[in-house]
């Protein structure tokens, strides 16, 4: 079988809202933390959805758009960066599973 | 809907369906909200509902072999994998054939929207059918609390009120840590995370691939190389004309060793032992989400207050105790216990925490909590790096030699076991191993 990469496997996904450009973010990073105090900045490879993503200067940088609601971030970040909710059904974003 | 309800529930998952069925059986005016485009539109499980509970929301639902259910199981599997290597224990039998089924394999986008349909008609069929209500696409951002009693619930601008509020949110538990029962922030420590691909087969390769009988399935569970060296386990479960093939976790470990979970989860694929299994499918969702372990650690000390419940995966209420993991029919459960405590409380017509404690003592009486507390060794166990690193070594390298026959003399079974736990790890390793495994097991 072809080794799926990840964003082959995160266009499988339906999520709500997609046709919504200006979406309200249901997760707020604080990236400021994750860029001075964080010693392992594990949401960049924790995240199954790769939402974290860190630069070439080893800065980390969120986007809500690709969140399959997981919760792992809320979990693993342990230094207080992550504020997280659902997102709002109207002006979220979000997923709807197709098996679950 | 401005007047009072006797209950709210939030989630429409297992567990909140679960609830809802019960109230809806016994006339209760509830509310049930869900913030999904449907039931079981945001759910994700393994999954296996085990044990029979739900022939008690849907009697005889083996009929409805297009219900929500895909397949019991029948058959059987644990795997101890290394890198190139299987060595699995397998059972399968004939008694698991007849209903009620021992376990149920389920989609929950399918099984929790089918469940719905079935607490829809319980409501129909209630003194409040035109009162009772499944809404969904709604949000609950806050449990109202009134001199510390949750009286209700605030979606945007608007309140809803009952006598009685069931929080079935899931392990995401927000409103559960509002209500004080649970830390604001819940460490990775007991944490999982799960990651899941549904494969599409033509049936009648599924079914051939891996021996099933009309509506018969398997449940595989592995360890070892699975997880490269992360703590937790892999999973595999026959839907109907699809599989679901996933890993768990341990967060902690994960976040530790700088692995990101969907690379694992490529890896474990192509494992040459699970590469032969799921050849020639079509990946058609991806998913994930986060479990509890089933360490008592995490859960919340009390899973009520004045006018409040909580139950299902929102309690932390799953385990893998090595046999199964367990969380839909914990869900179940808990879920029925909640709804009768709420009924409880109507006909007293006193919603205090005096009477809400009975749920916490019924749950703590059930199969539920008496499981999560006699296992506690085993859920240790499972996340020791010897029983999920070095054993499956161990074992997959004493059956590489014992079933390799070369035109030489050969070793007994007894000196080849000796030189695999010298290769991969220490007799000390195996008696302590032993001794837990016997006394957790």
């Amino acid at each position: 079988m072809k080794r799926l990469n990840l964003t082959e496997r995160l266009g499988l996904i339906s999520y709500r809202n997609q046709s919504k450009s200006d979406i309200k973010p249901h997760i707020r990073v604080e990236t400021d933390i994750c860029n001075s105090v964080c010693p392992h900045k594990c949401t960049t490879y924790v995240c199954p959805a790769n939402c974290y993503t860190m630069d070439e200067e080893g800065k980390v940088h969120f986007q809500v758009e690709d969140c399959i609601e997981c919760g792992t971030c809320m979990y693993a970040c342990d230094q207080g960066a992550v504020t997280w909710e659902f997102p709002d059904p109207e002006i979220g974003r979000g997923i709807t599973w197709n098996y679950g | 809907m401005d007047e009072k309800f006797d209950c709210i529930i939030v989630g429409a998952g297992v567990a909140g369906l679960t609830a809802a069925m019960i109230l809806a059986r016994n006339n209760m005016k509830f509310l049930l909200i869900e913030k999904g485009e449907f039931p079981g539109s945001k759910n994700v499980s393994g999954g296996v509902i085990w044990g029979e509970d739900l022939s008690r929301l849907v009697p005889e639902y083996w009929h409805e072999t297009d219900g929500g259910w895909d397949r019991y199981i029948n058959h059987r599997r644990l795997t101890f994998i290394d890198e190139q290597s299987s060595f699995s224990i397998d059972f399968k039998s004939d008694h698991f054939n007849t209903p009620p089924y021992a376990g149920i394999v389920v989609l929950r986008s399918k099984f929790d929207r089918w469940l719905a349909g079935k607490v829809e008609e319980a409501i129909a069929e209630s003194d409040f059918a035109m009162d009772s209500f499944i809404a969904t696409n709604i949000l609950v951002e806050e449990i109202l609390m009134e001199k510390d009693k949750a009286v209700g619930i605030r979606t945007g601008d608007e309140k809803f009120y009952a006598d009685s509020i069931i929080l079935a949110e899931g392990v995401n538990n927000l409103l559960t840590r509002q209500a004080g029962l649970q830390n604001d922030y819940v460490p990775a420590d007991h944490i999982l995370t799960g990651v899941k691909e549904i494969i599409r087969y033509d049936q009648n390769v599924l079914e051939d691939r891996f021996q099933l009988n009309g509506l018969s399935g398997m449940s595989n569970e592995y360890v070892g190389f699975a997880t490269r060296g992360v703590e937790g386990g892999g999973f595999l479960y026959t839907n109907r004309d699809t599989i679901s093939i996933g890993l768990v976790l341990g967060l902690k470990d994960l976040r530790k060793k700088g692995l990101k979970p969907h690379d694992i989860l490529s890896d474990f694929k192509a494992h040459p032992v699970i590469k032969d299994t799921i050849r020639g499918g079509e990946v058609v969702e991806y998913s994930a989400h986060v479990v509890s372990s089933g360490d008592k650690r995490i859960m919340p000390k009390k899973l009520y207050k004045d006018g409040l419940l909580v139950c299902g995966e929102a309690a932390n209420l799953l385990m893998n105790a090595g046999k199964a993991i367990q969380g839909m029919d914990y869900a179940m459960r808990s879920g029925i216990l909640a709804a009768e405590s709420a009924i409880k409380a109507r006909d007293a017509g006193d919603f205090s925490s005096h009477i809400m404690k009975g749920y916490q003592d019924a749950l703590n009486n059930s199969y539920v909590m008496q499981d999560i507390n006699n296992f506690q060794d085993a859920v240790h166990l499972l996340h020791n790096p010897v029983m999920y690193q070095k054993m499956p070594n161990l074992i997959n390298h004493f059956g590489r030699n014992f079933f390799t026959i070369r035109n030489e003399p050969t070793k007994k079974a007894h000196a080849m076991f000796r030189e695999s736990v010298s290769e991969h790890a220490s007799w000390m390793d195996l008696i302590k191993i032993g001794i837990k495994g016997a006394r957790s097991l």
